[in-house]
């Protein structure tokens, strides 16, 4: 069966509760609360039960919890490797900015 | 549907012990992660490995599946046999926390979920009555022009649904997303009670999308800045000149200084993607040589020997 939903993003700000992300992960609370005394969310409010994660830290505690759950290594080792997989990425695109840049100078652009 | 061969998909003998399956699986799902993996096709690997893990690691659907005899090959057409697995289990237990995925963007295959029914990675936990749906997660790609404008898409989805008789099926359904301007690549986005419908009382689970946005052959992304290399010849580097250049909002006029070196950036400030704040857009410059093709040509470069005091190895010393 086909339906067509109409649907508006409601991205609130960008920021999501700790409930919502919990819910939406799924990820321990735990988890999260851990993760941000590793630095690598820093979530708004006072009280953890308050707490409000930005719409890319999410994403980051998306892949955190995948990498606890697909590949056993525990918070730091998923601290370590999101904060490396980011490194990468950067440096990615920076290599395909220099890239161009001996294509197009090379004639090729 | 079609068979799949679950030993072959993990490079494992039929005879492989619980403790070397294990092993294989950490070793195929580290280099097949799709957070972490560059191996082509690494999404549709690790489901593989996923769902022949969940199949293998498992004594009961394991002895199951051995059941079916070693004679068919993946890809061969299957059809479960009437009795299948009538002594074993796993069968009536359809709230079983499945094994190691959770995704509802990550379902396994028609043949897994003929073999074993609900127990497939979209049966957690949870009562069946009156609880909210579930959160479900899909990605969509988009072009950078789309990043930059916004726009509304229409997505197909398949999700798996459970029919009167209690066996899983997959259905397609449409949502209809409106991408808003500035959009990032990574980026969540969350269609409120766009996922799993409630069950009973509760209410309907979220949609979220992740964002990625697709290579430019022009553009090069990093956050909501773009880089541009851009061509210029030497007499533009080295006079100064006005030319046109292209952004995500349309070709503008630009100056390039005096003295300009080829690698310098150059900033369009707010000509990146939409936000708060808006990115930049940089333009790194490359000074193109005009080729020594003719007479006239090299007869100018020979003035440039001659009249020019010009030493590109001056910095290297004697």
């Amino acid at each position: 069966m086909d339906r067509t939903f109409e649907a508006q993003i409601t991205a609130e700000g960008e920021w999501l509760s700790v409930t919502q992300v919990c819910r939406a992960t799924p990820i321990d609370f735990a988890v999260v609360i851990e993760l941000a005394e590793l630095g690598v969310v820093s979530p708004r409010g006072n009280e953890p039960q308050e707490w409000q994660v930005s719409a890319r830290e999410f994403a980051r505690l998306r892949t955190a919890a995948r990498l606890i759950r697909d590949l056993g290594v525990n918070v730091s080792g998923a601290a370590l490797a999101i904060e490396l997989l980011e490194a990468r990425r950067e440096l990615e695109a920076r290599l395909v900015v220099l890239e161009r840049f001996i294509q197009v100078s090379a004639g090729g652009g | 549907m079609e068979y799949r061969d679950y030993y072959q998909t993990m490079g494992v003998a039929r005879t492989a012990t619980a403790d070397e399956i294990k092993k294989v699986y950490r070793r195929l799902a580290r280099k097949y992660h799709p957070d972490v993996s560059k191996e082509k096709n690494a999404e549709a690997k690790f489901k593989e490995v996923q769902e022949a893990y969940e199949v293998l690691r498992d004594p009961e659907k394991r002895a199951a599946y051995d059941q079916l005899g070693n004679e068919m090959k993946t890809g061969q057409e299957f059809r479960p046999p009437p009795d299948w697995a009538r002594d074993f289990e796993f069968r009536g237990r359809p709230q079983e926390r499945a094994g190691p995925q959770s995704d509802a963007d990550a379902q396994f295959s028609d043949f897994f979920s003929s073999l074993f029914g609900g127990a497939g990675s979209f049966s957690q936990a949870g009562e069946a009555r009156g609880r909210g749906g579930r959160d479900h997660h899909a990605r969509v790609d988009i072009d950078l022009d789309e990043a930059f404008r916004g726009g509304a898409r229409t997505l197909e989805l398949r999700r798996p649904q459970q029919t009167a008789d209690g066996s899983v099926q997959m259905s397609t359904h449409a949502v209809k997303v409106t991408i808003p301007p500035g959009v990032t690549d990574g980026q969540q986005l969350r269609l409120q009670g766009q996922g799993e419908p409630a069950q009973g009382a509760g209410r309907a689970g979220d949609l979220y999308l992740e964002v990625h946005i697709r290579p430019h052959k022009l553009y090069v992304l990093e956050g909501r800045d773009v880089t541009v290399t851009l061509p210029i010849a030497p007499w533009e580097a080295a006079l100064g000149a006005m030319v046109t250049v292209p952004t995500l909002g349309g070709p503008v006029q630009m100056r390039i200084p005096e003295q300009a070196r080829s690698g310098q950036k150059l900033r369009l400030r707010g000509r990146g993607l939409p936000g708060e704040p808006p990115g930049d857009e940089y333009l790194q410059l490359s000074i193109a040589l005009p080729p020594a093709d003719s007479p006239q040509a090299r007869a100018f470069y020979e003035q440039m020997r001659r009249d020019l005091a010009f030493d590109p190895r001056a910095n290297f010393g004697s």
